[in-house]
Formats: C-alpha cells, sequence, structure tokens
C-alpha cells in the first residue's frame, strides 16, 4: 500500500526567497530569541548574593549589553531583507488585503485549519501566513521604536534620538514605553512559537517545502501554487 | 522706571564686587554651565534688568511652594527679595483682594512681553473649568490672561506639566497641564512632585539672565536637568549591573543598600536629579533613604500602579510574564491537539484517494 502512495510525482522548482533574505530571516530568529531571554532576565532579574560589585562579571550589566548588542544587529540585518525585497519578487510577498481573492483564499485556509476542509489551495505562501508575517513585522517595527526611543533618551541631541527620540514622548510616559515593548514581545514569541509549528506542519504534511526554502531559497511543489503568479508578475 | 540690573542692586546694597562675582559662579554651577560660561553670566548679570515674575497657582498641593522655599543656594529668599521681582504669588503675597487682583492686572500691563509667568498646579478643564477658580474667574481664564504677554512661561511640578495626581484616573475635573491654555508662549516643563528646589531656582535664573529658555529635551524639559536619568546617576547602580537587589524592605539586600529595582524603583524611567543633585543641598533622596523611586517627574506616574513591582498585576493572573508563559504553555497543548488531528485528516483523506483510486 506504502509505494502505491509514494509514486512518482512530478514536481516543480519555483525559486522564492534571495539569499538576503534568507540570512535576514536566521538573524531574525537567533536574535529573537536572545533579545527575548534576556528581556526577561532584565524585567526580573536574578539576585546574586554572593558577590561583589566590583568583581562579577555575567551580570545583569553584561545581560543589557547582549540585549543591546543583539538589538544593534538585529535592527541592521534589515539591511538585507530591504535589498532583498528590492531585487527580489519572492521577497515580496504581501497579503493583497486589497483584493478579492485574499480573503476567499484566506476564508479557505482557515477552514483546512479548522479541520473543515481536507486540503486547501497550493499556495507558495498562503494568505493566512502573508497577514500573520505581515503583523509579525508591525510587532517588530514597534519592538525598535520602543527600545531604541528608551535607549536613546539619554541623548536626544544625537543620531538616534532625533531617529527615535520622539516615540516615547507620543506614548505618553516612558514607563508605558517599557510596558508596551515588554507585552509586545510575549506576542512576538507566542507568533514565533505558532509560526514553528505551522512551518513544519506545512513541510513534512502537506509537503509545501516551508521549512527547506528557507535554506535553500526554492521550493518543489507537485500543484502549480495559486500565488505563482506572484513570482513573475502576471498576478497583481 | 527703569528695572535695576543684579550688579546694580548688590551696589545699593553696598556689597563687595567679589561677593557678587561669588554669587555669580554660584548661579553658573547651578544653571548647569560650564565654568567657562562665568563670564557670560557676570556680564549679564551686570546689565539685564532684573525679571519681573507672576507666579500663580491652579490646581495643586502647593508642595512645588514648600521646596522652592527650601532651596539652598541661590536662598530662596534670597532669590524672591533680590533676584527677581515677584509681583504677583498667591502664595507669598502679603495682600489679598481686590487690590491684589488689581496689581496682578498693573503688572501684566506694564510689563507686557517682558515678565515671567510661573505655573504651579493642573488646570481643570471639565464644566468650563469651574472645579478650579481664581480671583472670581476660572484659573484657565487666569492662564490665558496671564500667558498672553509672557515672555516664557514655567511649568512647576508635574501637575503644571502634565496634570499631576489630580488628573489620576477617573480624573473628575478633567485636570490637565496648562500647554493647551498659553497659547504661543515658550513654556518650560520642569516637572517633579515637587522639583527639586535648585532645579526650580536654577530654571528661573537661567531666563533671567539670559533672557531665553533654557536648552530643552523633546519633552521640553531643560536638558541640564532633565538629560539623565536617575538610573544612570544612581549611587546604587554598581549594585544593579552586579545582579544585587533588595527583593524585601527587610532582607540583607535592603540592609545592605543594594539596588532597589525589584521593589519597583522607577529609576530607569525617570529623569530628574536627584541621582546628582539630591535634596536640600545634597541631604538625601528617596533612593538615598531606602525608598524606591516612584517616578514622580513624569507624566502619568499617578496612573501606574503599583508602585513597588515592575509591571501590573492583573489579580490572580499575575503579571505579563506568568500570563504569558501560561499562554505558551496552552498553545503547546494546542499544537499537541492540533497536529494529531491533522495527522488524522492527513490519514483518512489518503485512505479516501486510495479508496477512489481502487473504484476506479
Ligand atoms: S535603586 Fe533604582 S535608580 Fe538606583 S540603580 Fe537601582 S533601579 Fe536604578
Amino acid at each position: 500500500m506504502a509505494d502505491e502512495i509514494m509514486k512518482e510525482e512530478p514536481r516543480k522548482t519555483y525559486y522564492v526567497f534571495s539569499p538576503f533574505l534568507r540570512i535576514f530571516h536566521w538573524i531574525m530568529a537567533i536574535s529573537i530569541t536572545v533579545l527575548f531571554i534576556t528581556g526577561i532576565l532584565i524585567t526580573t532579574p536574578w539576585v546574586t548574593y554572593s558577590s561583589e560589585p566590583t568583581t562579577s562579571w555575567m551580570a545583569l550589566d553584561w545581560i543589557r549589553n547582549i540585549h543591546f548588542l543583539f538589538a544593534y544587529i538585529f535592527t541592521a540585518s534589515f539591511i538585507l531583507r530591504i535589498y532583498g525585497f528590492i531585487i527580489n519578487r519572492g521577497d515580496r510577498l504581501f497579503p493583497h488585503f486589497w483584493k478579492g481573492y485574499f480573503y476567499r483564499n484566506t476564508i479557505d485556509v482557515a477552514m483546512h485549519y479548522s479541520f473543515l476542509k481536507f486540503e486547501h489551495k497550493p499556495f507558495l505562501r498562503n494568505p493566512l501566513a502573508r497577514g500573520a508575517y505581515a503583523t509579525m513585522y508591525v510587532l517588530i517595527a514597534i519592538e525598535i521604536l520602543t527600545g531604541f526611543g528608551i535607549y536613546y533618551m539619554t541623548d536626544t541631541s544625537s543620531l538616534g534620538g532625533m531617529l527615535f527620540g520622539w516615540f516615547v514622548p507620543l506614548i505618553g510616559s516612558e514607563y508605558w514605553a517599557h510596558l508596551i515593548h515588554h507585552y509586545v514581545a510575549w506576542g512576538i514569541i507566542l507568533s514565533a512559537l505558532g509560526h514553528i509549528y505551522m512551518v513544519i506542519r506545512a513541510e513534512f504534511m502537506e509537503g509545501e517545502g516551508e521549512v527547506s526554502s528557507m535554506f535553500a531559497g526554492t521550493k518543489m511543489l507537485r500543484h502549480k501554487p495559486f500565488d505563482a503568479g506572484h513570482l513573475d508578475g502576471t498576478l497583481d | 522706571m527703569e528695572r535695576e540690573s543684579l550688579w546694580d542692586h548688590y551696589m545699593k546694597k553696598g556689597m563687595s564686587r567679589r561677593s557678587f562675582v561669588k554669587g555669580c559662579i554660584a548661579l553658573t554651577s547651578l544653571m548647569g554651565l560650564s565654568t567657562d560660561m562665568v563670564i557670560k553670566v557676570v556680564e549679564a548679570a551686570e546689565k539685564t534688568p532684573l525679571p519681573v515674575v507672576v507666579w500663580i497657582h491652579g490646581h495643586e498641593c502647593t508642595g512645588c511652594d514648600e521646596s522652592f522655599i527650601r532651596s539652598g543656594s541661590p536662598l530662596a529668599s534670597d532669590l524672591v527679595l533680590n533676584e527677581i521681582a515677584l509681583e504677583y504669588d498667591h502664595l507669598l503675597s502679603a495682600a489679598c483682594g481686590e487690590p491684589f487682583e488689581a496689581h496682578l492686572d498693573k503688572t501684566i500691563q506694564q510689563y507686557k512681553g517682558k515678565y515671567i509667568l510661573a505655573v504651579e498646579g493642573a488646570t481643570c478643564t471639565k464644566d468650563n473649568g469651574v472645579y478650579c477658580m481664581s480671583g472670581g474667574h476660572t484659573f484657565s481664564h487666569l492662564l490665558q490672561k496671564a500667558s498672553a504677554g509672557a515672555a516664557a512661561v514655567v511649568a512647576y511640578g508635574s501637575c503644571a506639566a502634565y496634570g499631576g495626581i489630580q488628573a489620576a484616573k477617573p480624573n473628575p475635573t478633567g485636570s490637565s497641564g496648562i500647554s493647551q491654555f498659553i497659547g504661543n508662549a515658550p513654556l518650560v516643563k520642569v516637572p517633579g512632585c515637587p522639583p527639586i528646589p535648585e532645579v526650580m531656582t536654577g530654571v528661573i535664573m537661567h531666563i533671567a539672565l539670559f533672557g531665553s529658555i533654557p536648552p530643552l529635551d523633546n519633552d521640553g524639559r531643560p536638558k541640564q536637568f532633565y538629560g539623565n536619568r536617575i538610573h544612570d546617576t544612581c549611587y546604587r547602580r554598581p549594585f544593579f549591573d552586579a545582579g544585587m537587589f533588595a527583593e524585601t524592605f527587610d532582607d540583607k539586600g535592603a540592609k545592605a543598600g543594594w539596588c532597589l529595582y525589584k521593589l519597583g524603583c522607577r529609576g530607569p524611567e525617570t529623569y530628574n536629579s536627584c541621582g546628582n543633585l539630591r535634596w536640600f543641598q545634597g541631604m538625601s533622596y528617596p533612593i538615598q533613604s531606602g525608598a524606591p523611586c516612584i517616578g514622580c517627574s513624569n507624566a502619568n506616574f499617578w496612573d501606574e500602579d503599583p508602585l513597588l513591582t515592575r509591571m501590573p498585576e492583573y489579580g490572580p493572573l499575575g503579571n505579563v510574564d506568568k500570563i504569558g508563559a501560561a499562554a505558551a504553555g496552552a498553545m503547546a497543548v494546542g499544537v499537541a491537539a492540533h497536529a494529531v488531528v491533522s495527522v488524522a485528516q492527513k490519514n483518512m483523506k489518503e485512505a479516501k484517494e486510495l479508496a477512489e483510486k481502487k473504484g476506479e
């Protein structure tokens, strides 16, 4: 019975993600993990009872520095993301919320995920995922604005202060900026957990190459995905 | 009437040049300027006429005055009697009633465009501002009248700057900071509940001597006093960096004077000079006395409770970290369940496809 299912299937290769996006993605994965752990430790640090301030080495000071370092690395890595965005259509899989098909397909996918349908149409990136990733970028933008806003408030006339200094007064108080930063961090990490499950599921149950494409850049698919036209511009 | 300068004033009193220069040096450091500015301060003090100040009070507790009169350098008494011409002050004036109000109108007329308006206390905006009256009019009316001809407006205290305690939820009187009522007059916010005495006098002397408002940050606070976080100037900071914290008010860490971060200290979010100037001629400040900073110079600090924890607690649910961890746990269970059903669904589908194939 097994070999009846595992028959030879013709697959077509789609080049989706530029190397810039892929490198960015993995920098992001590492950064978010480090930023989340150090962030939680900064809010609720452990207490050292046995050290002298002058001799301790791995304490809150360092945890903060690691947090700041990865904040810079992560933000800088957006250069890769933006470059990929410019040169490669596959890096531009927006949620097309101005199109009717976006909503129809979202319902289609949502019904499959809630087990109301056996399968959904094949996609390079399904509309639900597109919406989720766009939301993720919004959350990240909030983290960057609040984070650097707080960080640069001691030097408001520096370049960083001019870029980010307007945001904290907009929120109303720095304490609120801290809280928003912290709450949104939870939002990001919970979304990331969901994301990991969904891509693994898509890779191994639906054969959609979600995980492998983030390494190789290409997807080898059985069916022609509905949104394949987004790669060559034939679907707008 | 020509108004005299500080130097004129010293001469009239028969004081020496030496004590004048000494006074100027004290002023320079007080205003947060570097020592090479001394010469400018001396020049200004020789020529600039002493400023006229009108000081009005809205919704507040008068704690800012309590702070102000404890200013050590310059002595508040010195400032009031010698260095500024305090023409009208709700609290410190001996006069009252109609002559007093008439004097305000006269002062505003006579020194139009030249006087400094110091405002203490919030305005009230609800019901046309009837909850805060002054001289038979609403305080917001007084504020509009007095700010129209002011060279600069100084908002003393968190109330005038942001609304203060009376603006705390549910804010029944609609209290808010004064900025919406002062038109185009340049505004300096000097928040704090109350502000540090020397900061209050320093700001007014800066405007008085240089005829311009001090450099401000993007929230309108003078940079020289609000440019640093308390956390970045706190003498307990080495304990923070080393991870040495008091966790209750009577534990080993509290007794040893360790960092109060885990007791909700708002130093990391608060901009003020408590850490470097301290209070009452450098005697102490809250953290030095073992109490975590409550961030009294921050907009909205009054609603950022509980003040003794870092983050809000949501009843039995705890803070966001507990809720988040629980959500992650719930998600793990949900994901596992979803995965199981997905596999089952896939098997069903394949079985069905196979059956269809066989049927062909
Ligand atoms: S006591 Fe407060 S201001 Fe001082 S180091 Fe600790 S957290 Fe910072």
